[in-house]
């Protein structure tokens, strides 16, 4: 290629493009959700993770992330009277924001569990959740024993794969692990796994979701009952405090009650 | 650090490899093929078909393979198969991983290919022809023998490029080698043994696919 006009012409292209676009794009900012009420100690801006992509706890709403664990963390932030600041990490990146230190809090209905205490701090509990087990309607699966042998589609890392695990093995051929929830309903829906097992609050957002489709959601009575909790790193007490202050508050004077009603209604 | 969740997981890892393996071998003969048969469209007389060829290979090579793993699993392939077969299941993971690895390395395929024929002389189609062949037999018999060798280079990087790609087809849940590796991670919370574990493999597969596989195809067939 000889360069000269020709490559004059489509950098100019490329350039020209790339203002239109950013022209477009102007007024898309990258979310930063309202932070709590200002005032209260200091000026320390906590930097609050969450994988925005787990209706209704946390979505992604055009720019901004939204759901019920937003509100509840912004409700926090209010009462206990620090300011916060949101980030969508993603699941995985998350927990490793929270080790090095650019994450302060997680919150992304992350369930309370030995293991994960093992490595990091858990606040009260703001949710009590169960695992249901999303089939065909006209499946004859009761509970989860009946699945052996057949496809299951979970969310990797959540409780939900954790009770495969615990049922046929760490390795079973049949799990299908997913890095969203919403991909392991899709491929349910598409017939490429026979079952699908997540927390009662997503599964029954679905349900209200796509009231066209055929299925039935079960409740395994074996499943232990599960409690969400902030996270944050092993010896981060300031903040811990901080959100189980906030946290008590937002319980008494019934705002959490109210921000669950928002969501789960009548379900 | 603890390295014994490698051993607890191994079933995960040892599944994943033969998976990546053979989603590897599978897409690179399929790819080859289609990849041939593009190129030589490319380069025909009929218009139509020259467009849609350079059309086929401008989409595969100029956007993001994840983004067409994605296309292809989530979209395409239940569409497709609604229409063929209304209320059946669409095929698992591992199906939407072959054709997915098959149609992008077609189109890189498509484009070594050309490259080799027209690197060889035209003079040799000329005494083909003149020799009474006709054009396809010249082309089988005289310039795909002589390009083949000069593209095999071309061929082996695609391939090693195409057992790396292979590890984006981890976010479909194809139990291929990253697949499992991100399982261990995310279930066990360590990070150093399961990543290293898995790029160690990665680099023993490619290492064994440039040197042993194509540096012994190109002995055999070297024209020197």
């Amino acid at each position: 290629m000889r360069i000269g006009t020709n490559w004059f012409k489509s950098l100019a292209l490329v350039v020209g493009v790339g203002v239109l676009l950013a022209g477009c794009g102007s007024g898309g900012q990258q979310t930063s959700g309202s932070g709590g009420a200002s005032g209260g100690s200091g000026d320390k801006v906590y930097v609050v993770g969450t994988d925005a992509a787990y209706p209704p706890f946390q979505m992604l709403e055009a720019d901004k992330i939204s759901g019920h664990d937003i509100d509840v963390m912004n409700a926090i932030a209010e009462a206990g009277g620090f300011k916060i600041e949101w980030k969508n990490t993603g699941w995985d990146p998350l927990f490793d924001g929270l080790d090095k230190g650019t994450v302060d809090i997680g919150i992304s209905s992350i369930t309370i569990t030995e293991k994960r205490k093992e490595k990091y701090d858990f606040s009260d509990s703001y949710f009590e959740a169960n695992q249901l087990i999303l089939v065909a309607e006209d499946s004859p699966v009761t509970k989860l024993a009946d699945l052996k042998g057949k496809k299951i589609g979970v969310q990797a890392a959540t409780t939900g794969e954790e009770v495969v695990k615990k049922a046929f093995g760490d390795t079973y051929e049949g799990l299908k692990g997913y890095d969203d929830m919403p991909s392991s309903v899709d491929d349910f829906f598409n017939g490429r796994v026979d079952a699908v097992i997540g927390d009662n609050g997503v599964l029954s957002y679905y349900v209200n979701k796509v009231k066209d489709k055929k299925f039935k959601l079960i409740k395994d009575d074996s499943f232990e009952k599960e409690f969400y909790g902030m996270i944050v790193k092993k010896g981060n007490t300031d903040a811990m405090n901080k959100i189980n202050e906030g946290l008590k508050k937002i319980k008494e004077n019934g705002k959490l009650q109210e921000i669950y009603n928002q969501y789960f209604d009548n379900k | 650090m603890d390295w014994s969740v490698i051993y607890d997981y191994r079933e995960l890892f040892i599944r994943g490899i033969i998976y990546t393996v053979l989603l590897t071998a599978v897409a690179t003969v399929c790819g080859t093929f289609l990849g041939l048969f593009i190129s030589l469209g490319k380069m025909s007389s009929k218009r139509i078909l020259r467009w849609t060829c350079s059309i086929y290979v401008e989409l595969f090579r100029g956007t993001p393979m994840l983004v067409q793993i994605l296309l292809i699993h989530f979209a395409v392939i239940p569409s497709i198969w609604g229409i063929l077969y209304p209320g059946a299941n669409s095929p698992e993971a591992i199906y939407s991983g072959f054709v997915a690895l098959s149609l992008n390395a077609a189109a890189y395929m498509a484009e070594i290919f050309r490259a080799g024929i027209q690197s060889i002389d035209p003079g040799q189609m000329e005494a083909a022809r003149s020799l009474g062949m006709n054009k396809g037999l010249a082309m089988r018999q005289i310039i795909l023998p002589q390009a083949f060798t000069r593209m095999l280079p071309a061929i082996g990087n695609e391939f090693i490029a195409l057992l790396k790609d292979s590890s984006l087809l981890a976010v479909i849940a194809t139990p291929e080698l990253n697949y499992a590796a991100m399982n261990v991670a995310k279930s066990t919370l360590e990070r150093y043994p399961p990543y290293l574990t898995e790029a160690a493999v990665y680099l023993v597969l490619t290492l064994f696919l440039s040197r042993v596989v194509v540096r012994g195809l190109e002995k055999k067939y070297s024209t020197r």
